[in-house]
């Protein structure tokens, strides 16, 4: 049975190698701090696998070797020896500090992207919904419009460390961009900050991981990174948008108002 | 006048009738028995079993294809919810108090456990609670994915009464818990057998007190939670109203106190079934016992204080996610060190690979792929990547597939003892390659949908995330894995009532529940042997073993005295099977003499000792060594 479960974990192995060749890894890291996150899955994907395999590989092989065959022959009733015990438990707690400190150490610069003193910045606020985000830029250049929002997509410059402020104005959500970095959790009422800096331009999806009710898989943004000139067109024609539709809803709320008092 | 000395011609006899003993389920269902109680626990844990697979299997038809629409939103989230709760809450927490609260109190040679109307009363809170749960299938089903965390389970967002149902049940359950771990401490305290102390306890009698005090820790954590819930949902609270200077991350902690101890729960019972079995099959003593113990109270500890691994993303301070990680990275330690116990205990032994080995390594392999991902993730920043996506859920899964297979191989060993029949071992090495061979394809499929961004809980994925495959294969691998999970549990039915019989002892096993009979009587045993070792079996078989070998047949004390009427046979009075359940009652580990161990049947030595003083013949007996 247990060689036929071998086998079958073999031929799983085999069967994902097609699909899976692409996906060994989380999608390729486009932020320094997603670097990070890379280089601390690659290595900890190597240490769980040489540990997993060692464990498995003593115990399977001890019971294929010690096998009683035909009569039982009378075991040999070993016990642990003095320290035999201790020196497997300290090569393993050396071996967990190991790991431990190495989490620490790439902690550092996973959670946030590194100043760049060359860099430039943008603070961005990410305020999530049910079920979207909505990404508010600053420096808004026209009067009549305070903030310059948009839903869903976040477009940003390349090569720019971008501040995200979040919160949330219900229940708890995850920002989640996996080339651009690890998990944020939006809770309401507290104000949580992330950054990160693209290298490349293009379009990153990503997904809310925090069950947040109903329709919760359509929880989903895409981060759009573009040129510094493309961004400002971007922003300008946001207000430019945003001014249009505050004028249509002026006007709109004039006419009501005007067809009210001539329905008087 | 004198009364009469002779009775009447016709006594007249009055009765209205013979007490009729109740119904058998009435029996089970009313007797605070620790027996009965856990046949309970363990028959309604098991029942859940096949419904979260079956809720399972359903959850992964509807991710076979991106945006599948066969269940709809509503629906799925309602069975998603089911399957979460049931699986952790109503099959794999009281399946653990089910068999500790046969076995332990039969291992640690105690008649019956300290407070059986507590236990009796955890039981039925915990029945209370999957009724509740399950019942609002009858009104609103709660939508809550794994745990109802607020703002969301307010009554802003979820103004139906289906969290209600949740909170209502799994406090119940908890409750219940909590009265089956105080009754469990105090009869581990109080109730032991002489010389049990605890470095002689079997290893699943330290899961138990491990689990325990895990239990008197989390329980309370949870049902603080609960009415921290309740009364923001009914009574206007602000305990987690952000708009109230509330805490919403209040809840998230006390609830993954609580599901992470459930999940230390787990690996406990699991990895002490393993321990239990592998020492009995390889024909030899623990490695080391002392390592195993040791591992099993560090797993108990580490497991409950790294609760925050699964909060990485939260607004925490770093120096507790460091905390969380120290934790959860230093069950590498005491988990390592049980696989290198296990190994070493089937070294130059002698392996019989029956099912309930079979299983438990089935169960050990599963436990490597969930705890080797969970070593993984607990790593700050690759937590950060994978935490709340499939890839991190599949750790969680194999991990809850491991204790399941482990829960068989239990089965399997300690059926006998309960049912006093063998379970049928060729469904069950069929139903373990499809469990074990279907989590592993799922768990690699999910672990690689969850690479690219995949998350838990959705009802439905896009065309062009790039998992389509992937979940299909996942899918197939789930289906296995109920299947096999159904087949085997449609063994053991079949088995309880069906099985062959076997003796008491069919394993050859060395701790004290091998000494009770099958199935064991009320009051367990009718002498409490004294313990010497952590193998108190291996001792009385020892024993008798050698007083078999000391008895020289005694040579008649004069030529001219008459021979005996009967040579008979010297050595078999003694080999005879039923011979040597009494003589391990009348005479524990070879010292007749001692007080405090009186023999509850005194006749039979005494015939003995008679018979063999007068002719030497039938009364095989290590003392007759000494006349001679």
């Amino acid at each position: 049975m247990l060689g036929r479960a071998l086998a079958v974990a073999t031929l799983a192995l085999a069967v994902f190698a097609v699909p899976a060749s692409a996906a060994i890894a989380p999608d390729s890291a486009q932020s320094p701090n997603a670097e990070e996150i890379r280089t601390a899955y690659w290595v900890m994907l190597a240490v769980a696998l040489v540990i997993g395999v060692a464990l498995l590989a003593g115990l399977l092989t001890a019971t294929r070797r010690f096998r009683a065959r035909g009569e039982a022959r009378e075991p040999r009733r070993l016990t642990a020896g003095r320290g035999v015990v201790g020196r497997v438990g300290a090569a393993l707690g050396a071996l967990a500090v190991a790991i431990f400190v190495f989490g620490v150490v790439m902690t550092g610069d996973a959670r946030e992207a590194e100043a760049d003193e060359s860099a430039e910045s943008l603070d961005i606020d990410v305020i999530g919904q049910q079920w979207l985000w909505r990404f508010e830029y600053p420096d808004s250049q026209s009067e009549t419009i305070a903030t310059v929002f948009s839903y869903t997509e976040l477009v940003v410059p390349v090569d720019t460390t971008i501040n995200l402020s979040f919160d949330s104005t219900d229940v708890l959500h995850r920002w989640f961009i996996p080339a651009l970095g690890g998990q944020v959790e939006a809770v309401p009422g507290e104000v949580v900050e992330t950054s990160f800096r693209a290298d490349e331009e293009g379009v990153y999806e990503g997904q809310s991981t925090q069950f947040s009710g109903t329709a919760y898989p359509a929880m989903r943004a895409s981060v759009r990174v573009v040129s510094q000139d493309e961004y400002e067109e971007y922003v300008a024609g946001l207000a430019e948008d945003l001014a249009a539709a505050q004028e249509d809803v002026a006007l709109q709320a004039a006419e009501e108002a005007a067809a009210e008092e001539g329905a008087e | 006048m004198s009364p009469p000395t002779v009775a009447e011609r016709h006594p007249e006899v009055v009765t209205r009738g013979v007490h009729r003993p109740p119904a058998a389920w009435i029996e089970t269902a009313t007797s605070a028995d620790h027996k009965a109680v856990a046949r309970l626990w363990m028959g309604t844990s098991l029942t859940f079993l096949a419904v979260t697979a079956v809720l399972f299997a359903l959850t992964r038809v509807q991710l076979i294809v991106p945006d599948s629409t066969i269940i709809v939103p509503e629906v799925f989230n309602r069975i998603l919810t089911a399957t979460n709760v049931t699986a952790i809450v109503l099959f794999a927490v009281p399946f653990t108090c089910g068999l500790i609260g046969y076995i332990v109190p039969l291992q640690i040679g105690a008649r019956s456990v300290a407070l059986p109307r507590l236990n009796q009363l955890g039981y039925w809170l915990y029945a209370a609670g999957g009724l509740m749960i399950y019942a609002s299938f009858l009104y609103t089903v709660p939508e809550t994915a794994l745990s109802p965390l607020p703002p969301l389970s307010d009554d802003v967002f979820s103004p139906s009464n289906g969290v209600d149902a949740w909170v209502g049940g799994v406090a119940l359950a908890a409750l219940g818990f909590v009265c089956f771990a105080i009754n469990l401490v105090a009869t581990l305290r109080n109730m032991r057998a002489p010389g049990l102390a605890w470095r002689r306890a079997p290893i699943l009698t330290w899961a138990a007190g491990a689990i325990g005090y895990v239990l008197l820790v989390v329980g309370p954590a949870m049902l603080a939670a609960l009415t921290m819930l309740t009364v923001d949902r009914h009574f206007d609270g602000v305990f987690f109203d952000p708009g109230e200077d509330g805490e919403p991350l209040l809840f998230s902690h006390l609830s993954w106190i609580f599901f992470t101890g459930c999940h230390t729960i787990l690996v406990l019972g699991a990895v002490a079934v393993i321990s239990e079995i592998v020492p009995t099959f390889a024909r030899k003593p623990l490695f080391s016992h002392r390592a195993a113990a040791g591992s099993v109270v560090a797993i108990a500890v580490l497991g409950v204080l790294a609760w925050m691994q699964n909060m990485y993303a939260s607004p925490i301070p770093e120096g507790f996610a460091y905390l969380a990680m120290a934790a959860a990275v230093g069950l590498l330690v005491p988990i390592g060190l049980l696989y290198f116990t296990w190994t070493a205990t089937m070294w130059q032994g002698s392996v019989s690979t029956r099912a309930p080995l079979g299983l438990a390594l089935a169960a050990a392999i599963a436990l490597v792929f969930g705890l080797g991902g969970q070593l993984m993730t607990s790593v700050v920043p690759v937590g950060l990547q994978l935490e709340n996506t499939t890839a991190a859920q599949q750790g969680t899964i194999m991990v809850v597939v491991g204790f399941t297979l482990a829960a068989f191989a239990a089965l399997h060993y300690w059926l006998p003892k309960v049912s006093g029949r063998s379970v049928a071992e060729g469904p069950a090495k069929a139903a373990s390659g499809l469990v074990l061979g279907g989590a592993i394809v799922f768990a690699f499929a999910m672990f690689f949908a969850g690479l690219e961004g995949q998350p838990v809980d959705v009802f439905r994925y896009y065309e062009n995330e790039g998992v389509s495959t992937l979940n299909l294969i996942a899918s197939v691998g789930a289906f296995a894995l109920t299947l096999g999970i159904l087949v085997e549990l449609g063994n053991l039915a079949a088995s309880y009532n069906g099985g062959r019989p076997v003796g008491h002892d069919p394993w050859g096993g060395s701790t004290l529940e091998w000494f009770a009979l099958s199935p064991p009587p009320p009051h367990n045993f009718d002498a409490v042997p004294d313990v010497r070792s952590a193998e108190p079996l291996r001792d009385i078989r020892e024993a008798i073993r050698e007083r078999e070998a000391a008895y020289v047949p005694p040579a008649p004390l004069e030529p001219s005295a008459p021979p005996p009427p009967e040579p008979v046979e010297p050595t078999a009075p003694t080999l005879e099977p039923e011979q040597v359940a009494e003589e391990r009652v009348d005479e524990p580990i070879g010292e007749s003499s001692r007080p405090g161990t009186t023999a509850t049947e005194p006749e039979a030595p005494a015939e003995a000792d008679g018979s063999g003083d007068a002719d030497g013949a039938a009364g095989a007996d290590g003392d007759d060594s000494s006349i001679s």
